[in-house]
């Protein structure tokens, strides 16, 4: 009886990507429907702001619904939450990302030429063993060839952080 | 000869020197992406949409145009040469232009993908000169149902023919709409869906969207496979085919034109869609069937014809009716919009200069691609050795630098970046993105054109069925919703009864 428990307990645990993606989309769905009766949904002949929201949020309800019983009748396998990153280099993935919130918020802080200078020697040592020098070099290349491109060419305002540069 | 007068008028436009060099920057960058596995026409026009702001609209078009169709002729490469496709719609090359690499025919290969190429892209355009004005004369009588008929018609069939689970497809694009909600409501001027946060009033942008969703997502997961790509090993000679090759495949690049021009047509239709019907009409009509996927010279020259006239029948709906058929036509229209344009039936009276400049440039364009394709191909062999660790930090920085110069905000950088991861787990969970841009960009006239028809109708939703156009758009659409989830239910059903 307690090991018929623990084995329906896994499958509740279990669910594939498929179910907990189908349970996500259901959650904004609901929030979606609960801002757009915030703001007003009128009805057929006189629409409010909220109108189409809701009704897409209704769809996409009713959607995640279908997404997380169909799941639920399939067998488990391959689709399993475990086996998404199975075999994948993900920490890298990681990595970078937080490099880039990091980035997004020192840039109007230390501006375009430091931050991003940071930001290009860092990428450059995760994408491969190098030497610190040609790091440091490969960052300095980037950052003034953009600079001079963005900034210079094409005239865009890049953030130019405390120091004012 | 109104057509030849307007060709001519096109050419005085192309022809500018601003002008040839936009076609060329954007045709050579084109090759470049196409050539390069890992980032595509889409992700490639999304961060370069930024750099077009300082330019003309017509120089803008001539470019991110010249980026699309060159990246067919890329694509090419990359697959017969590493049987890795560079772009999407170069998929089906692999099957046999690397099976004739292998054969030490590398150079008929790609010798007859660029010929075929070229010649399907000037018939496509052909094509777009003689469809666009009668289709947009037609357009004028569009009301307000016939268009919502046609973008929700356009929106099915991108999510009834995007790759895997339509469930999926239609929960993408119905997120599409809603991101497109986020702001200022076009009718009343109330907020809806923007947290508080002023700097949702204006709505999400298309550059952001599309650049983390394409852009950051390709580079996240390319950089968690990162698998060595293996340039096969090979003399490339006889570039210009012998004349048996031009035999066989001469049908082959003629029905691909035909049958990818009217593909690229169709909403939802495109490069991808038409280069494997291609393959399978080539191989279904072949007396050899059983070469195919062994080195079939057809297999190559089809697919790789259709792909190309694909890309100027998908300038058809977007000049005439204002609708994107496929998501890198809705980055063009989001980029025809920033420039102040309407892309519709308008369009070629009000803007002659960027219909007629633009169809011209790819004249030049195509002769251009043939020029840098067939004699520069070991340059491009080479581009293809640049290891990936070099490329993708440079790429990430053009996303960030291009999401933050269209309005100097670092909040667009940081919806880039949550884009990006979105994208990620996306592709993570087999989630299509396709959809969801094309949702979003046709958002706004979805939700104007749905609105307006049920104020003329006073509230009844009839007014859609008693339109020829809108009924006809509109039943076809259920139609394919109806068989597309035809097999949920009965899967489910069985299971349910089964159980």
């Amino acid at each position: 009886m307690p090991c018929s428990r623990e084995s329906s307990f896994k499958r509740v645990i279990m669910i594939n990507r498929d179910q907990l993606s189908g349970f996500f989309w259901l959650a904004i769905s609901i929030f979606v429907c609960i801002e757009a009766n915030r703001v007003g949904i009128g009805d057929v002949h006189s629409q409010g702001p909220g109108f189409l929201p809701f009704w897409s949020g209704v769809m996409l309800s009713a959607f995640s619904i279908i997404l997380v019983v169909t799941n639920t009748l399939k067998k488990r396998g391959k689709r399993e939450i475990k086996n998404l990153w199975k075999a994948m280099s993900w920490g890298k993935v990681v990595l970078v990302l937080i490099l880039l919130l990091i980035y997004a918020l020192l840039l109007p802080r230390l501006g375009y030429l430091i931050a991003t200078f940071g930001l290009m020697t860092l990428l450059f040592g995760i994408a491969g063993k190098t030497k610190l020098w040609i790091k440091l070099l490969a960052g300095t290349i980037t950052v003034l060839a953009t600079y001079i491109i963005f900034y210079v060419w094409l005239e865009v305002q890049l953030p130019k952080g405390i120091l004012g540069f | 000869m109104i057509i030849f007068d307007n060709l001519f008028y096109g050419f005085s436009v192309a022809l500018q020197p601003e002008h040839i060099l936009v076609c060329f920057l954007g045709v050579l960058l084109g090759t470049l992406i196409g050539v390069l596995p890992g980032i595509g026409p889409l992700g490639a026009i999304a961060i370069l949409l930024p750099a077009t702001f300082r330019m003309s609209p017509v120089s803008a078009i001539i470019m991110l145009a010249g980026i699309y169709y060159g990246a067919m002729y890329g694509g090419s490469i990359t697959s017969i040469l590493v049987n890795i496709p560079g772009e999407a719609a170069t998929v089906v090359t692999c099957l046999d232009g690397h099976e004739m690499a292998k054969q030490g025919r590398a150079g008929p290969a790609l010798g007859i993908a660029a010929f075929g190429s070229f010649i399907a892209g000037t018939l496509g355009i052909v094509g777009l000169m003689v469809f666009a004005a009668p289709l947009a004369e037609f357009a004028l009588k569009f009301g307000p149902p016939e268009y919502f008929g046609v973008i929700f018609l356009g929106m099915t069939l991108l999510m009834y023919l995007s790759r895997g689970s339509l469930l999926k497809g239609v929960m993408m694009a119905v997120l599409g709409l809603i991101i497109s909600f986020v702001g200022l409501d076009p009718i009343e001027g109330s907020t809806r869906l923007t947290f508080n946060l002023l700097q949702l009033w204006d709505g999400i942008g298309i550059v952001p969207l599309a650049m983390g969703l394409f852009g950051i997502a390709e580079i996240l997961i390319n950089i968690e496979e990162s698998a060595p790509h293996e340039v096969l090993k090979t003399k490339i000679k006889n570039i210009f085919p012998n004349l048996s090759d031009w035999m066989k495949s001469k049908g082959a690049i003629l029905r691909g034109s035909i049958l990818g021009f009217f593909l690229g047509i169709l909403p939802g239709g495109g490069a991808i869609i038409s280069s494997f019907a291609s393959y399978g009409l080539e191989k279904r009509i072949s007396k050899e069937p059983e070469k195919f996927g062994r080195g079939a010279i057809e297999g190559v020259a089809g697919p790789e014809s259709a792909n190309n006239s694909a890309t100027a029948g998908a300038f058809v709906p977007l000049f005439t009716l204002g609708i994107p058929s496929n998501v890198v036509m809705a980055l063009l229209f989001g980029a025809l919009t920033i420039h102040g344009m309407r892309p519709g039936p308008f369009l070629m009276t009000n803007h002659p200069d960027l219909f007629w400049g633009v169809v011209s440039s790819m004249y030049i364009g195509n002769i251009m691609l043939l020029i840098l394709n067939v004699p520069l191909i070991p340059l491009w062999v080479q581009v293809l050795k640049i290891p990936y660790k070099i490329l993708f930090p440079l790429i990430l920085l053009f996303c960030i630098i291009g999401a933050y110069s269209i309005r100097s905000s670092i909040f667009d950088v940081h919806l880039t970046i949550i884009f990006g991861i979105v994208g990620y787990l996306f592709r993570k969970f087999d989630y299509e993105a396709a959809p969801l841009v094309l949702a979003f960009v046709l958002g706004p006239l979805f939700e104007s054109n749905l609105r307006q028809s049920l104020t003329l109708s006073k509230g009844s939703f009839s007014i859609f069925f008693t339109r020829p156009i809108s009924a006809v758009s509109i039943i076809v659409a259920i139609v394919l919703l109806v068989i597309g989830f035809m097999p949920y239910f009965t899967k489910a059903r069985e299971k349910f009864e089964g159980k």
